[in-house]
Parts: C-alpha cells; structure tokens; sequence
C-alpha cells in the first residue's frame, strides 16, 4: 500500500543556473545583453530606453505612451502597414509602450528569421518617422481608451489613487494621460521626446534565445553603431504627497456590484537597500495566493476573488498599495480586516512555518519563471533597467535565505503605515457611504475625474 | 518534435510522459474530461465552483494546504474549468515530482472525506465575487454569455458561460459535489501529462504507486451535444453602463481540429491581429470607423465557434461598423485571400504554436487537451500539419459556407439612451 499520509520527500536537488549573459557596451554608449537559450527556435528582443511616463509633464501627461504608439507607424522607408507585412512574413511580433519608468520596443520572431527581423527592429527603434496622420488617428484611438476607462473600476480606482498620492508630479499622472492632456500633445511633442530620449546612451538592446551570442553583437554593431550619441535626459522629480491621516477617498459608482478598494502610501525605490526582507514581508502580507491578506479575505471570509498587497518598485519611490474588489455588502469588514493585518505584521507576531514557507517560495519560484526566451529578456530588462549587479541572479536565493522574523518586523514598521494610508474606494456610495462611516476616518467623496465634492 | 510516450494505467487513466531535460522542472497536468457541457440548467456554473472546491483539501491534505505545499517548495499552480473540460496543474522543482503525484491522487482519489458545508459556503462567496469582478462589475461583462443564450438552444449545455449564474451557484448542494465528483472526478475520465525533467522508468513507478489504487467509475451520463442548426440570424440589442457601441459576432463552426475550424483560425489572423489584417486595415487604418477588431476561434470540442468584435469609435453607428464587417467578409467569400495573406497566418500560427509548447506548463496543457479531445497526446505533433496543406480556395469555401448570415449571432451592445 502506498503510504498516502505524509508528503513525499524530495529527491535531491537539480541545480539551476541562469544562462550566461554576453554583455557589450558600444562607443555611443548603447548597451548590448545576449542570453543564449536553445530549447525553442525563438528569440526575444527588446529595446529599453530609460525614459517613460515618469518624464510626462502634468499639461502633456501621456506623451511617452503617446509617442511609443506612434513608433510602428511608419519607420525607415515602410508604412505601418508594410512593417506588418514585413514582420508577418518572418512570424515576427513587434510591440511598443512606455511604462513608468522606460519606454520599449519588443520583438518575438522565429530564431531563423532574426536576422532579417532586426533591421525593421533597428528602423523602429531609431527611424521611426511619426507622421502627422497617424498622431491623429493614435490620438483620437487614445481618446475612445480614455473614455471606456470610465466604467472599468479597477481603472478608476487606481488613477484616483496614484493622482491623490503623486498630485501632478512624476507618477501622478497616468502612463494614458487624460482627455486634456491628450488633446493638448503635438507631433512636436513626440518628435522632441523621442529625439531626446531614443538616444544611444539611454538605451540597451536585450536578446534573449536562440541566437548565436558573438554573432548577434556584430549584427548589433552594424545596425547600431553609428547611432549618434546624445545628452543624457536628466532624471524626473517625484513628489510624492504626505498623508496626514487615514482618509477615505469615496468614489461613487451607482451601477456597482462591488468596491474596489486601495489602501496605501508612497512606498519604497527599487534602489533600497532593504529589498529582499521588503519582497520577504511583503509575499507573507499579501504578496502571494496563500498570504495573509488573501486567506483572510478570500479563503476565511469569502468576501473577494482575490486580494492583494504590493510594493511597486520602480526607480523613484512607487506606491505601496493593497487592493482588493469585494461585494457591496462588506466593504467596511473589508477595509477593518485589511487595516487589522497592516497592524499585525507591524508586530512582529510572525510563525516560524509562515516565514519559512515564504521564503523557501521566493527561493524556489525562481526557475519555473524563467523558462522563455521572453521571460529571460524580462528579468534582463529589469536588472539593466535598475542597475542590479551582474551576479544578481546568482546571489538571489542567499539573499532571500538570510532574511530572518526579526527583519520582517522592521521593515514591515519602516515601510507601512496604517495610521496614514490613503483609502480609495470606487463603488456603490448609497450602499457603502454608511457603514464605512462607522470606521471613524473622514470620508472625502470625489468624482471619477478626481474633483471633490 | 517532442518525444512523447502515452499509456494507460489499469484503471483507464491515460498518462502521457514528456521528457525534456533543459530545466530542472516538472509540470504535472490533470485534464478532466468534464466542463461546464456538463451541467443540466438549474446548476450552470457548477463544474467550476467544483474545481475551487478541490483546492480545499483531500483526506490527507489540510483546507489551503494544497496552495501552500506546492508553493512552499517553489512551485506554481492553479486551474482552470472550460466547456469541456477542467484543468488543474503545477510546475514544480523536477525534484519533487513525486510531491505534485500525491497532492494530485488524493483530490482524485480521496477528496470525498474532507468535504464540508462550510468549505462549500466559502468558495460558494468566492464564485460569486469572481462573477461580479469579471462578469457583472465591467464594461461588457455579459457580453459572451448573451451571445451563448442566442447561439445555443436552452436544453444545449454551451447555452451558459462557466460561470454560471448566481442562482444556481446559490442552489448547489454538498450532495451536488457528492454525485459530480463521483460521476467524473475518476482516472478513466482523466489525462496525466508530465513534461520536464524526469526520468521516465522513475516516472512510471511513481504514477502507478499514487494512482494505480484509484478506482475507475461507472458509466458515464449522456448528453447530447449535436447541436441544432438555427436557420437564420438571431440578434439583440443590450444597453447598459458602456461608452462605446460594440458589435459582437458568433458564427457557428465544427469542433476544434476539424478542417473547417483550422481554415477559420487561419482566416481570424487575417482578418484581425495586426495593421495589415484585413480588417483592423479597413476599419481601423483606412475608414477609421472603429478602434479596434478582433476575432478568434474558441478551443472547444463540441461545436466549434468563431468570435468577432469591434468598438465603433464615438458618435460612429455601429451599423456602418458592422456593414464594413460583413463588406470585408463578403469580399473575402467572393475573391479569396491573397497567398501572401495565407503564407503570414500559416508562418503566424507557427509562431503562436512553438510559444505555446516552449515552456513545460502551456506544453503539458497542450498534449493534455489533444489526449482529451482526440484520444491521442501524438497529435501534438502533427498540429500544424492541416494549416500548413490549407489553401487559399479552402479559406475562401469555409468562409462563404460558414461566415454568411444564415447561421450566426450578432449583438448590439450599446450605451444606455442610445
């Protein structure tokens, strides 16, 4: 009979190394990574330009996605249409957007084509041509986006929270924009960000797949080579808001069936020297399925599909925030049982089996999320993108294991504070208004455009 | 091309074994041959609110405890439920494999003591949040559960979306789960598909030593899933909370992997995807009526269905957005594609198939769902065989006999006053 009592025990453990990573600096400055991986005929290519959203100015906020947009409108001598026909041809996909913190441009195509693929790939990262009727039609596209955001609550929700945080700062606006900032942004615009910011020495090439390493650097040089230098972008300026309390932002939804809630503050940048007991505290609060927030809520209360906390790392200070959509129902319950685990782990009451389990999770994940040529890219992406050292990857598990109860303590007192969070709240204000009074912080009602009543 | 090796065990569960030893990993993957096909009305949303209660425990393992085992160790996991089937896997360190083996035997052969009203009652709330959050609290939401109430009979069983509805999901008893899990939750209705790093004999062994014990089942009950032909076009119109009239479109089609399903999944590329598709050109670029197109065919084995929608942009009727469709379709029936048109959607679903079979766990899923549909895991193999002989006339017959207006389903889904 098989003994069904106990869980097996492990065999002994297979080793995992990250693959080796070929680097190359040009003399323009650009960066050049190669991970060679052979298990599928695919490559993945991506361009990282140093700049996104972070740089948009509150009056033109949506420039960088707006001008990412514009990139595969037409480049070297093709149309957009003749890029994807070209690309179709050689079973490429070319994607382009900006982020907080960079803007791409992305390239996944059958390794026996790469070669070909990387030439319309270097057109759209240096030639692209941003014609004027195509910023039109991108821009009224932009326009129905923005305006469909208007009924998703989860949309709603993190604007208000990320504008009431940030104000008009980096990181306040959205990566979209608004309406009016929208309608504000000229081809001059975009035509000056991308000369600014698609420059040489803001920028790295990432290859991940199967190529040849040393080949693909001298397939690089030709195309990149003589991309002339430019002046270094200066680094944008956060301001994040001071919450002097515990508020509730309440945004009325009559339509609702449920809240979608945030709590939070300005977290942490990726820089911070406290990052592996942050990522530790953080798994074990809220940051994984069977963390602390999403049992109470989910598997112990059933108030939600899912609930979550999250430290958005980014290269200046990003949000600390934990969401959750409930039912109309409990979304005070919600909001106690949220604000009750922020105390908790304050506390430094943390089981040894909890601890271990989390970090032996961090620990061990590692490998099954890097299986693709494309997530191998990505971790690349953002070990360039933040400037992690060349053996990050290697030193990750030790950094993980010397995390101890003590660090989760201090760090989950450092970086969390649930006497000044700021509570977002989109959902049905007739139904919640209420009970989320009995909680004893003000209640500030807004419009979906953020405008208090 | 994968190395596969397919048996069965003496009680009819069907293993397949995928050895691949570039990562130390394992995925280990369960097909149920049960969906939501498999429902009667009055329990809609039943296969699927099944699948969350076999994440919370067996006899030997503690409610939560099979998330917190598989994560402890660094794995990943989840399931998903479907029309005709339900899924449920795990990619773990290749070391313990035989972890993923046992957690996997006892939900199938050992759930039944561990089952609780309160267990029931939970995930029962949970359901229902997950149809709130992704169904009824968003732009939308309703929109493919409509198209399936006007394409499908009320007695056919793809005449409701997994989900559910909160009716019956607030009808389903402990002695519901009691006969579903009985009926279907046995290993002559499943697939076991290893991929990854493993040693085939060591595999072997220890599959027969988890689940060799593990009872087949009676017979299974009957449905019956030939569906009827509608003869003519059934349409609505629905407003609700949106900003933006969008059109939605179901033509009927055979099962997945039919010759006329294959022809459709290469027409969707080139009708939709990116700017030289032919309809995203013609709508988007050229007369730019709508803000974006897209059509797809969906995985199901039954009946086959091909999905379209478009966004008409503001103040655009979506008559003309949808005349333009129908303008684009027609022209394709009457005039055919170009072979150019044909060699990007054969070379795209290349693409689209080496991404899938790239990593263990989407590739396990994929020789999961070929062993469940056609009985046998080698289909892997030969997938793209039928898109690669596809020809141009073919493409230009299965559009003319199945995207006409004969046989179809148009929603209107538009702003509330409009």
């Amino acid at each position: 009979m098989t003994d069904r009592t106990t869980a097996p025990p492990p065999g002994p453990p297979r080793p995992y190394h990250f693959p080796p990573v070929t680097r190359k600096r040009l003399a323009n400055g650009l960066e050049i990574l190669i991970a060679e991986n052979h298990a599928a005929p695919l490559a993945s290519v991506r361009a990282l330009v140093r700049s996104g959203a972070d740089h948009d100015t509150a009056d033109v906020a949506g420039l960088a996605s707006l001008t990412a947009d514009l990139l595969d409108e037409a480049a070297g001598n093709r149309d957009g249409v003749q890029l994807a026909e070209a690309l179709g041809l050689l079973g490429a996909s070319l994607g382009t957007g900006a982020d907080w913190d960079a803007s791409y441009v992305s390239l996944d195509v059958l390794s026996r084509n790469a070669t070909a693929a990387f030439t319309i790939f270097a057109d759209v990262v240096r030639r692209a041509t941003l014609p004027a009727d195509a910023l039109e039609r991108v821009r009224s596209e932009r326009l129905m986006e923005l305006l469909q955001q208007r009924d998703e609550p989860a949309a709603i929700a993190a604007k208000r929270f990320s504008g009431l945080l940030y104000g008009t700062g980096a990181y306040g606006n959205s990566i979209g924009g608004n309406p009016e900032s929208v309608a504000r942004i000229t081809l001059d615009h975009a035509r000056d960000f991308y000369a600014r910011h698609f420059i040489p020495n803001n920028t790295a090439i990432i290859i991940a797949g199967d190529v040849d390493a040393a080949e693909t650097v001298a397939t690089l040089e030709s195309l990149f080579g003589d991309w002339p230098r430019g002046e270094e972008p200066p680094q944008p300026v956060v301001n994040p808001q001071r919450v002097d309390a515990n508020r509730i932002y309440l945004i009325d939804r009559p339509t609702a069936v449920q809240s979608e809630i945030r709590i939070g503050h300005v977290g942490v940048a990726r820089s911070t020297a406290d990052y592996f007991p942050l990522s530790v505290m953080n798994a074990l609060l809220g940051g994984v399925f069977n963390s602390r927030i999403n049992l109470n809520l989910r598997e112990r209360h059933g108030y939600t599909y899912g609930a979550r906390s999250t430290f958005a790392f980014r290269r200046h200070p990003g949000p600390f925030v934990v969401s959750a959509p409930v039912r109309n129902e409990v979304t005070r319950e919600s909001v106690e049982e949220v604000f009750a685990e922020l105390r908790r782990i304050r506390t430094g009451d943390v089981e040894d089996r909890e601890l271990d389990d989390t970090k032996s999770y961090l620990m061990g994940v590692f490998p099954a999320t890097v299986q693709s040529s494309s997530d191998i890219a990505g971790r690349l992406l953002d070990m360039e993108l933040y400037g992690l050292p060349h053996d990050y990857f290697d030193r990750y598990r030790d950094n993980i294991a010397a995390v101890g109860k003590d660090d989760i303590a201090a760090v989950a007192q450092k970086y969390i504070d649930p006497d000044r969070a700021l509570i977002v709240i989109v959902g049905n204000a007739k139904q919640i208004r209420e009970p989320l009074g009995s909680l004893g912080m003000p209640i500030h009602e807004m419009d979906i455009d953020g405008k208090v009543a | 091309m994968l190395d596969l090796v397919e048996y069965r065990l003496n009680n009819g569960l069907r293993v397949v074994l995928n050895e691949d030893h570039s990562a130390p990993l394992v995925a280990v993957n369960l097909w149920y041959h049960v969906g939501s096909k498999n429902e009667r009305p009055g329990r809609t949303g039943f296969a699927h609110l099944f699948e969350h209660m076999l994440f919370s425990g067996s006899t030997h393992v503690g409610n939560n405890e099979h998330f917190r085992y598989v994560q402890s160790v660094g794995g990943v996991l989840n399931g998903t439920t479907f029309f005709d089937r339900t899924n449920y896997f795990e990619t773990l360190p290749s070391n313990y494999l035989a972890l993923g083996l046992w957690l996997e035997s006892d939900r199938m052969g050992f759930f039944l003591p561990a089952l609780t009203q309160e267990k029931l009652d939970i995930q029962r709330e949970v359901v229902k949040e997950e149809r709130r959050q992704r169904y009824d609290n968003v732009p939308y939401g309703t929109a493919f559960e409509r198209l399936l109430n006007l394409a499908y009979d009320p007695d056919y069983s793809y005449h409701w979306p997994t989900i559910g509805s909160m009716e019956d999901l607030g009808a389903a008893s402990l002695d519901d789960i009691r006969d579903f899990f009985s009926t279907w939750y046995r290993p002559d209705n499943c697939t076991l598909t290893l991929a990854g790093d493993f040693v085939p004999s060591e595999a072997r062994e220890l599959v027969e030593q988890y689940f060799g014990d593990i009872a087949p089942g009676g017979s299974f009950p009957k449905f019956d899933l030939v569906r009827r032909t509608q003869g003519g076009e059934r349409r609505d119109v629905f407003r609700s909370a949106v900003q933006l009239p969008r059109l939605y479109r179901l033509y009927h089609l055979p099962g997945m992997g039919a010759p006329e399903w294959v022809h459709a999944d290469l027409l969707s590329t080139i009708l939709s995807g990116d700017k030289a598709s032919r309809l995203e050109k013609a709508l988007v670029l050229d007369k730019q009526i709508a803000t974006e197109v897209a059509a797809y065919v969906l995985p199901t084995e039954a009946a086959g269905m091909m999905l379209l929608q478009a966004t008409a942009k503001e103040g655009v009727p979506i008559d003309d957005v949808e005349k333009a469709i129908d303008a684009e379709i027609e022209r394709i029936a009457a005039g055919g594609v170009t072979d150019e048109e044909l060699s990007r959607a054969k070379t795209r679903s290349e693409v689209e198939f080496a991404h899938q079979i790239e990593n263990y766990d989407t590739r396990a899923d994929v020789i999961g769902m070929m062993a469940t549909y056609f009985g046998d895991a080698t289909m892997t193999q030969r997938w793209l065989e039928p898109y690669e002989n596809a020809t141009a006339a073919e493409i230009a017959a299965t559009t003319a006999k199945r995207l006409g207006a004969d046989d179809r389903v148009t929603i209107h889904f538009l702003p509330e006053g409009e």
